[in-house]
């Protein structure tokens, strides 16, 4: 008992001082998971605990396939009510888990991983089930170290490698599947009050109390604040304990403001005493550290240490949480509580983290190859207030000639907020506007929100009255009505197929028979808000979880995978309006696992506080891990007006973010860049510039991502996983393969900071080539970070193409010629990539594109540097989604990039001055400083050999050899 | 043919002048050392480079300055000739980025044959613009000129109006002085025997019932203002919430804030648009029923004043005579009771020169009258001679004030051409609101559909961005109004006025960049400076 009151205890403490954390649940108030985590203090007191759950055995079919099996599962707690269990390995080892309620009362939901996942993934030719008398048996992979098993009683699956267990099901006997039961028979069996002498009855009655307690708690109807949920499907949660006993660090299931290294929420000193949530909501100005749910919930979770790593995907749509603890240092137990939906939990065995990226995005999609220009600068606000205010933003952006890309406009363009309606009394030239600003190359992002403002002359809104698409009240007659930025709404369910041509349609810029956005242009792009759903009267500010989607599915069912599928449709619809479609760009707030697929996300609405900025580097990190790369946290705060040391150090910040936005809240002083004094502006400006001239590095970062599903930003454990030192490392992380390693200065006043080097390595500085020694156990390094400066390294080995031509905006670069930085490792040799496309297209799945190595090499005394073609040694792994059997390097892309040239080489950590430096058999012209060489133990500043114009393009492949 | 290609190095730009991009007033420093490989200088020394690397797109200078043709070098400048209309300067960012510059005409900072040269086009319409803007400053000026005209009328008005008050001043000042010697006269004369009376229990507790009354009276004054401005902040609250926020704390102040005041539920009236359109009018407090004597509210507000106002020494001495008192206990005829014998026959001689002196002034009456209530008299008529003295003076510092500021480039201008504008008031219906700014007064902002109005802050002053000099065109281009009414949840209102030569006063556009912070832009004649001798002559031309 006292396991349980200590959890009491904890759970009536002032959980945060976040402002209106009254609005959101905690899990005392949630009645499944107060019930979950009684039943796991049940677990945890007893002596004897078992799980009811078994296989039975005689009813085992194994598939002609060999490599899946269903069974059936008992309760001993209901011997009348049937499960099913359905176990499968795939063609890549992941292994996939499902169990729901057969005959059942009702149909438990079983459609997330339908949303979740690309295609219904391969069953291995290969794996065959070994039926035995206590378990079924399977072994497999490249050196047959893998094997699972599944035990008939207690039901209990067990993945082992090399015969060590390395994630466990039910190992703990937590298992529960809540079956359908009418609230009728419900009250009939509830423990009534037993008169004392006849304790017969009262144990009779209380036959099951071991396991589900001895109250039926918040089954039906249940009341949060002035909102209840009328619960017609009664008790109907899902309890799964996933033990990884070989694993003491967990990351992943963003999204959540904390740390990347998941602190426990169970234990002696549980660092929380909420478990994790995961359902999608609008938090208004959410606290920097808390397990409180945000605006996205991405269920897949990685447990690593030193020995390998594993991971699982827990593909459920409805409200969840999970609890983490850690019984040893070296072992994590969770514990995940969901409302509604079957069991189907995918095992991914690693062994690496890269083979862990790789099993998940093979299951749910690697993210998509952003068009080039979104990696560029984005400028928001909430509100650019006019046309003209949009076109002086430009203006004033081009007079300081500081680069950006993208203008957002916010909800206010919108004539009372009717999204796609211009407000003409501020905007009245919108198409004219949009090309004043493609003039420079750049974009418009207009935001389109899912609720609809229920006015008959709103054509969007009268359309999806017409069609029947919209979100039903209980009992689904009638179209259901909320409050949102545009008052009285209605919401669109996406769930719903009949919606989904009718929305693409809405995109099309020309006009057709129908009613279609054509003031609009084909270079304005979209971003999605709202799409939690954030609803102001709802309960926990979003939709009443008993309201009814397509197919007669309860809200609470789908909740967490609604906002993916306005992402999704916005995608296909701007990809659609273009023929050839073009790249889409949508921006989301709310997400699932899948969509990484659609486009980017940010952390929301995030507070202009030093707090928000170093939980944004977290935040994002944890979105790069759990799958979606393409995120970034508000530069600035959204609210709040940030000192000018602030604002530039989230500049710091969002120059090295996948996604690089900066945007206001409509109550903050403007602060565009070239708003700021000096010194502040010309940092702004160097480095914004910083950023477009890195653009090569980030671009190759996501076709590489787009490919092989391994993130943007790689945390320390993603690149080194033996390197114990960085497993909670989460202030500093590498960008891509590239090598370059930063870490954004995040708190005030600061002059210098520790850099964590993981290896016996040098590192260069980026900026004054300053060389740091790692260590082969790790060692911290002292780096200067003055406020002008992002400690930015350059880890030894790396070649780093550059483009250094400030312009406008990145459209404007695309003749430019590139710098290449070779920083040498203790080897004396180095190597790099780079991957360049039209950028906005489809054209690289016909092969259009360029794919280049660059390898610094010892040859007799001095270096050689080659340019190789990667796409033509390996064309099928070049391009997302497609895989060319061979490459064409005189596509047309390649041709239109003949002309562009390597118009600089820097090489760093020389041992010593060269004799002479060549290319095509020619002496160039080069500059040589003398200084440390990588090749010994010393510090300070590298030697530096700048090659100028070596006559060589970025296309082809050539060679300089420098003689030493 | 494509490995032909690869093959071949790639040349950097060939062939560029070395004096491209070179503005004509450093052509000089581009002239050639000789040969290729002779040594040439960065322009500010810091690194000598061989010619050839001279706009090669590359860039060696750490100053930028070998490369003043190409986009090679961040941070430097590119000449356009653009013969046949103005050279300009454009960043080295936008050399070669494929975009054909407005500011270059001639197509200089692109590859041949991408940007044509369109500079004749360019220059007429130039030209046009440039006389229509000529034209306007033509006749706005002729306007500015007849402000500057009205403005040194003004200085003779004021001088005049500053002469004629100083005239009276010393007059008034002179029968001030008179005066005060009488009344002090007087009083010093009464004082032992005012002092005396003032000893009354009665008298002392009336002057206590009397500056408590003015205490409540000032503190209940301070009440209903401060009533007044919580209404009118809930008032707004109630008119302006935004509903759909749903912030139930702001719905809970407008409720409480409805059933206080009696007024209806703001959305009802929403949803009956306008049917209650004298909204504060529906339910007036009904009027409680008063004891007898006691005062109505009206009674206080308006009577009070006078009641505060009354003489309490006259009424003393009222008072005195109303009980029977007697009638010569006025110390100025007692003291003799109380002076040492020694200065009587000096006192008493001196007694009657005064009261007679008194009586022949009609201050003090004789001793059958109420010689105590006419020094409290003599005091009267020497406070209304000083107060019309201040009176007097005051104009006088409003005429001083206002003809220092009429030449102050602070304020009207250093030739004053803003005076005439002084109190303009002009507006811009924006069809939710209506704006007006008064010129050198106040911005105010005036809902449509009726309800009061905010104000948007008071004349503080012209652009006072730093380097911006008083006098400057540049300071008249903007002006500042601030501490307008507070904004729910957000900062003071405040209204910057953009302002440009146009030949009549008028409001263009408002905008609300920023929560609460207004920007106006108008145009006015009074910054249409009268064309120069060679811009005239372009015109006749």
């Amino acid at each position: 008992m006292r396991a349980f009151s200590s959890l009491l205890l904890l759970a009536i403490l002032p959980t945060s001082l976040a402002v209106k954390s009254q609005d959101f649940k905690t899990c005392s108030q949630a009645g499944f998971c107060r019930r979950g985590r009684a039943l796991s203090a049940r677990a945890q007191e007893s002596q004897s605990w078992r799980s009811p759950y078994s296989v039975d055995p005689s009813s085992i079919a194994v598939s002609p396939e060999q490599a899946s099996f269903v069974a059936a599962v008992k309760s001993s707690l209901y011997p009348d009510v049937k499960f099913s269990l359905d176990v499968r390995v795939h063609d890549d080892g992941v292994v996939r888990v499902r169990m729901d309620e057969v005959d059942g009362l009702r149909k438990r939901y079983d459609e997330a991983a339908s949303w979740a996942l690309i295609a219904e993934p391969t069953i291995s030719p290969d794996v065959k089930w070994a039926v035995g008398k206590k378990e079924l048996r399977a072994t497999y992979g490249p050196k047959k170290d893998i094997e699972v098993v599944v035990s008939y009683d207690p039901l209990t699956v067990t993945l082992y490698r090399g015969g060590k267990p390395q994630v466990v099901l039910n190992g703990r006997g937590l298992l529960h599947m809540e079956h359908f039961r009418t609230k009728a028979a419900s009250e009939e069996k509830a423990p009534v009050e037993a008169p004392a002498e006849d304790s017969q009855v009262v144990m009779q009655v209380n036959n099951r109390a071991w396991f589900e307690g001895e109250e039926e708690d918040g089954f039906w109807e249940e009341k949060f604040g002035s909102w209840t949920d009328s619960k017609p499907k009664g008790p109907e949660s899902l309890f799964i304990d996933i033990t990884f006993p070989k694993h003491g660090h967990v990351y992943g299931i963003p999204q959540h403001a904390t740390n990347l290294d998941l602190p426990t929420t169970t234990g002696d000193d549980a660092h929380f005493s909420d478990p994790y949530r995961l359902f999608n909501a609008d938090v208004f100005e959410y606290n920097a550290d808390s397990p409180m749910s945000l605006y996205g919930s991405i269920p897949f979770m990685h447990a690593h240490s030193t020995e390998s790593t594993v991971a699982i995907f827990n593909a459920v749509a409805s409200e969840s949480w999970i609890d983490i603890g850690h019984s040893s240092a070296t072992s994590t137990e969770t514990h995940w509580m969901s409302e509604s939906g079957i069991l189907d939990v995918f095992i991914m065995p690693g062994p690496t983290p890269t083979d862990v990226f790789a099993q998940y995005s093979r299951l749910t999609g690697a993210p998509a190859l952003p068009a080039h220009w979104a990696l560029a600068y984005h400028q928001c606000r909430w509100n650019y207030i006019s046309s003209d205010d949009v076109r002086e933003v430009q203006k004033r952006f081009d007079e300081e000639d500081m680069p950006v890309d993208v203008f957002w406009l916010d909800i206010e363009y919108a004539e009372e907020h009717k999204y796609f309606i211009w407000d003409k009394k501020t905007f009245p030239d919108p198409v004219d506007m949009s090309h004043d600003v493609e003039a420079i190359g750049r974009k418009m992002v207009v935001i389109i929100d899912p609720h609809l403002k229920r006015t008959e002359d709103y054509p969007v809104y009268k359309e999806a009255k017409d069609l029947d698409v919209l979100v039903k009240t209980p009992g689904g007659e009638n179209n259901y009505e909320g409050w949102c930025w545009s008052g009285s709404s209605a919401w669109i369910d996406f769930f719903n197929p009949g919606s989904w041509d009718w929305w693409t349609s809405l995109f099309k810029t020309e006009p057709g028979e129908t009613w279609s956005w054509t003031e609009s242009t084909v270079d304005t792009y979209i971003w999605n808000d709202m799409n939690e759903p954030s609803i102001f009267n709802g309960p926990e500010i979003s939709m009443p979880r008993d309201n009814i989607h397509h197919g007669g599915w309860e809200h609470r069912d789908v909740h967490n995978i609604n906002g993916m599928l306005l992402h999704n449709l916005t995608a296909q619809a701007v990809m659609m309006r273009t023929d050839p479609p073009r790249r889409p760009f949508v921006l989301t707030r709310s997400f699932y696992a899948g969509s990484q697929r659609f486009g980017a996300m940010w952390t929301g609405d995030n507070l202009g506080t030093w707090e928000h900025m170093t939980a944004g580097v977290k935040m994002v990190l944890a979105n790069n891990v759990g799958g979606f790369s393409f995120a970034g946290s508000d530069v600035g705060g959204f609210f709040g007006n940030p000192e000018p040391e602030m604002l530039v150090r989230w500049y710091g910040v969002g120059i090295f973010s996948p996604f690089f936005r900066a945007h206001a809240h409509i109550d903050t002083k403007r602060r565009e860049p070239y708003l700021l004094d000096e010194p502040y502006k010309s940092i702004l400006r160097s480095f914004l510039r910083l950023r477009y001239s890195l653009l090569p590095v980030w671009y190759t970062a996501f076709r590489e991502t787009s490919v092989t599903g391994l993130p943007v930003l790689r945390p320390h454990w993603v690149m080194f996983p033996k390197d114990e030192g960085g497993f909670s490392l989460d202030d500093q992380y590498f960008v891509g393969s590239s090598g370059l390693l930063v870490k954004p200065i995040t708190q005030k006043g600061v002059t210098e900071t520790s850099v964590y080097l993981p290896e016996d390595q040098v590192y260069y500085d980026y900026f004054t080539y300053e060389a740091y020694r790692g260590a082969p156990k790790g060692k911290s390094v002292t780096v200067p970070a003055a406020l002008d400066k992002v400690p930015f390294l350059i880890r030894g080995g790396s070649i780093v193409p550059t483009r250094e031509r400030p312009r406008r905006s990145s459209v404007l670069m695309k003749h430019d010629p590139f710098t290449l930085r070779v920083a040498l490792d203790t080897k004396g040799t180095a190597k790099g990539e780079l991957y360049l496309d039209d950028g906005e297209t489809f054209s690289h799945r016909d092969g259009k594109f360029i794919w280049r190595e660059f390898v610094a090499g010892k040859q007799n005394k001095g270096l050689l540097i080659r340019s190789t073609d990667l796409a033509a040694q390996k064309p099928g792994e070049a391009v997302n989604g497609v895989a060319l059997p061979t490459y064409n390097g005189a596509n047309e892309f390649a041709n239109d990039m003949a002309t562009v040239r390597v118009e600089r080489v820097v090489v760093f950590g020389l041992s010593a001055k060269p004799k002479s430096v060549q290319g095509g058999g020619k002496e160039l012209h080069w500059e040589y400083t003398p200084g440390v060489a990588s090749n010994t133990k010393k510090q300070g500043t590298a030697s530096v050999l700048v090659i100028k114009d070596p006559g060589v393009g970025v296309s082809s492949d050539w060679e300089i050899v420098v003689q030493v | 043919m494509l490995w032909l290609l690869l093959a071949l190095p790639i040349p950097a730009l060939a062939g560029i002048e070395k004096t491209s991009g070179v503005p004509p007033s450093l052509l000089s420093r581009y002239q050639s050392p000789g040969s290729d490989s002779a040594s040439w200088s960065c322009l500010n020394g810091s690194k000598s480079i061989p010619w050839s690397a001279v706009n090669d797109d590359y860039c060696d200078c750490p100053d930028g300055s070998d490369e003043p043709g190409t986009g090679a070098c961040p941070n430097s400048m590119f000449y356009c000739r653009n013969e046949g209309h103005i050279g300009s300067l454009i960043p080295s960012t936008r050399v070669g980025d494929g975009l054909c510059e407005p500011e270059c005409c001639d197509g200089s900072d692109e590859r041949s044959g991408l940007c044509p040269n369109i500079c004749k086009e360019v220059g007429e319409a130039y030209q046009k613009q440039q006389e229509a803007e000529r034209k306007v400053r033509r006749t706005g000026s002729k306007i500015r000129a007849m402000y500057i005209a009205h403005a040194r009328k003004e200085k003779n008005r004021l001088e005049g109006q500053i002469t004629v008050a100083e005239a009276e001043i010393a007059v008034r000042e002179k029968e001030v002085a008179r005066l005060k010697d009488i009344a002090d006269t007087a009083e010093s004369l009464s004082e032992a025997a005012m002092e005396h009376k003032k000893e009354s229990p009665l008298y002392k507790s009336l002057i206590e019932h009397s500056l408590a009354l003015q205490s409540l009276q000032r503190e209940h004054k301070q009440h209903l203002e401060r009533e007044k401005a919580l209404g009118d902040i809930l008032d707004a609250l109630r008119l302006g919430y935004n509903p759909n926020y749903q912030d139930m704390a702001v719905l809970e102040a407008v409720r409480g804030w409805e059933a206080l005041a009696g007024l209806p539920h703001i959305n009802d009236v929403r949803k009956e648009e306008g049917s209650t359109q004298s909204e504060g009018a529906v339910a007036q407090q009904e009027e409680e029923e008063l004891e007898e004597g006691m005062w109505s509210t009206e009674q206080l507000d308006k009577e009070l004043d006078k009641l505060l106002a009354t003489d309490y020494d006259t009424l003393l001495i009222e008072h005195d005579k109303h009980i029977g008192a007697p009638a010569h206990d006025s110390l100025l005829f007692n003291l003799t009771a109380y002076m040492p014998d020694a200065f009587l026959p000096q006192y008493l001689a001196l007694r009657d020169t005064v009261v007679s002196w008194l009586e022949t002034f009609g201050i003090a009456k004789g001793i059958d009258g109420d010689e105590s209530s006419d020094t409290s008299a003599a005091r009267k008529a020497y406070q209304d001679a000083e107060n019309t003295l201040k009176s007097v003076k005051k104009d006088l510092d409003k005429a001083q004030n206002e003809l220092e500021r009429l030449f102050d480039p602070e304020w009207y201008g250093p030739e004053g051409e803003w005076k005439k504008l002084d109190g303009t008031c002009l507006t811009k219906d924006t069809g939710e609101y209506t704006y007006e700014v008064c010129l050198f007064g106040e911005a105010k902002q005036k809902p449509n559909k009726g309800g009061s109005f905010q104000s948007l802050g008071k004349f503080t002053h012209w652009n006072n961005a730093p380097g911006v000099e008083p006098g400057s065109p540049e300071y008249y281009g903007k002006q500042h109004y601030e501490r307008g009414s507070k904004c729910w949840n957000g900062p003071q209102r405040s209204v910057t006025v953009l302002m440009s030569c146009g030949t009549e006063n008028a409001l263009f556009t408002v905008a609300e960049p920023e929560k609460c912070e207004y920007q106006l832009t108008m145009t006015s004649p009074a910054l249409c400076l009268p064309l120069s001798e060679s811009e005239a002559l372009r015109d006749e031309l």
